[in-house]
């Protein structure tokens, strides 16, 4: 019997191979989004919303900035892709995708259950994490504005 | 376990697109295709136990990644405008002929 979880993982290897295989960038994008969108969604079903809804962000920023990114660097004019090539491609990532349906995906919780809950977990046993990551993500943020600034000073 | 299972395949593939793509955007997304294989393990053991800090590993170890794949993209583009070619052959042979 097929349970939600397998159909989520068959579909996630999939989408992630043709990210990969199609040569349309864009087409790659909208897999890779796709992917991304299940990946949360076996989050979910893995009792972890907070990481659900966490990646659901990251992915609908990450798949914004890379459909910005192609549609500045895809030439217009391109040779398509074969067909033979797409149904080649659908027929790898198929045979990767048997691999989750074989192997049993729930997620059984340990009798040495710990129970520590999100918040808690953030900001009393890895608040000083918290604040170091703010720091680097605004360093980081600091040097693409000081990398693309100077190259428009060019 | 089971989950491993599926990352080791995300892992491949992501390894696979590294392997052989040479569009610098293919290479990203395989690269975000291996951190999310490497992360979904943390949110697979916090399962197991019962308790949300891998959540929270999730959480920064996301935050990070996607800083880090906005610098990427900022290199790219500036590649991109510099050279005019987004292929990392092409790239590398220009170094060649720089030296």
């Amino acid at each position: 019997m097929l349970t939600y979880e397998d159909l989520f993982a068959v579909a996630l290897v999939i989408s992630a191979f043709l990210a990969l295989h199609l040569d349309e960038t864009i087409y790659a994008i909208i897999s890779f989004a796709a992917a991304l969108t299940l990946l949360s969604g076996l989050y979910f079903l893995m009792n972890a919303p907070f990481a659900a809804i966490f990646q659901l962000i990251i992915a609908v920023g990450a798949v914004a900035v890379f459909f910005l990114a192609s549609e500045m660097l895809t030439p217009k004019k391109g040779l398509p892709q074969k067909m033979r090539g797409k149904i080649l491609g659908l027929l790898i990532a198929s045979v990767l995708a048997v691999l989750p349906l074989v192997v049993d995906l729930n997620v059984e919780a340990s009798p040495k259950s710990h129970s520590l809950f999100f918040a808690s977990a953030l900001w009393e046993y890895r608040a000083l994490d918290v604040i170091a990551q703010g720091i680097v993500v605004l360093t980081l943020a600091l040097g693409i504005v000081m990398v693309l600034k100077r190259r428009r000073g060019k | 376990m089971e989950y491993v299972i599926l990352s080791l395949v995300l892992l491949a593939i992501g390894i696979y697109g590294l392997m052989t793509k040479r569009n610098l955007l293919k290479i990203l997304i395989s690269i975000e295709i291996i951190a999310a294989a490497a992360s979904m393990n943390f949110v697979v053991f916090s399962s197991i136990l019962g308790d949300q800090l891998g959540q929270v590993f999730l959480t920064l170890a996301l935050s990070v990644d996607t800083a880090i794949t906005a610098v990427v993209i900022a290199l790219v583009l500036i590649a991109y405008r510099e050279y005019g070619i987004i292929d990392v052959w092409e790239l590398s042979k220009l170094k060649k002929s720089e030296r």
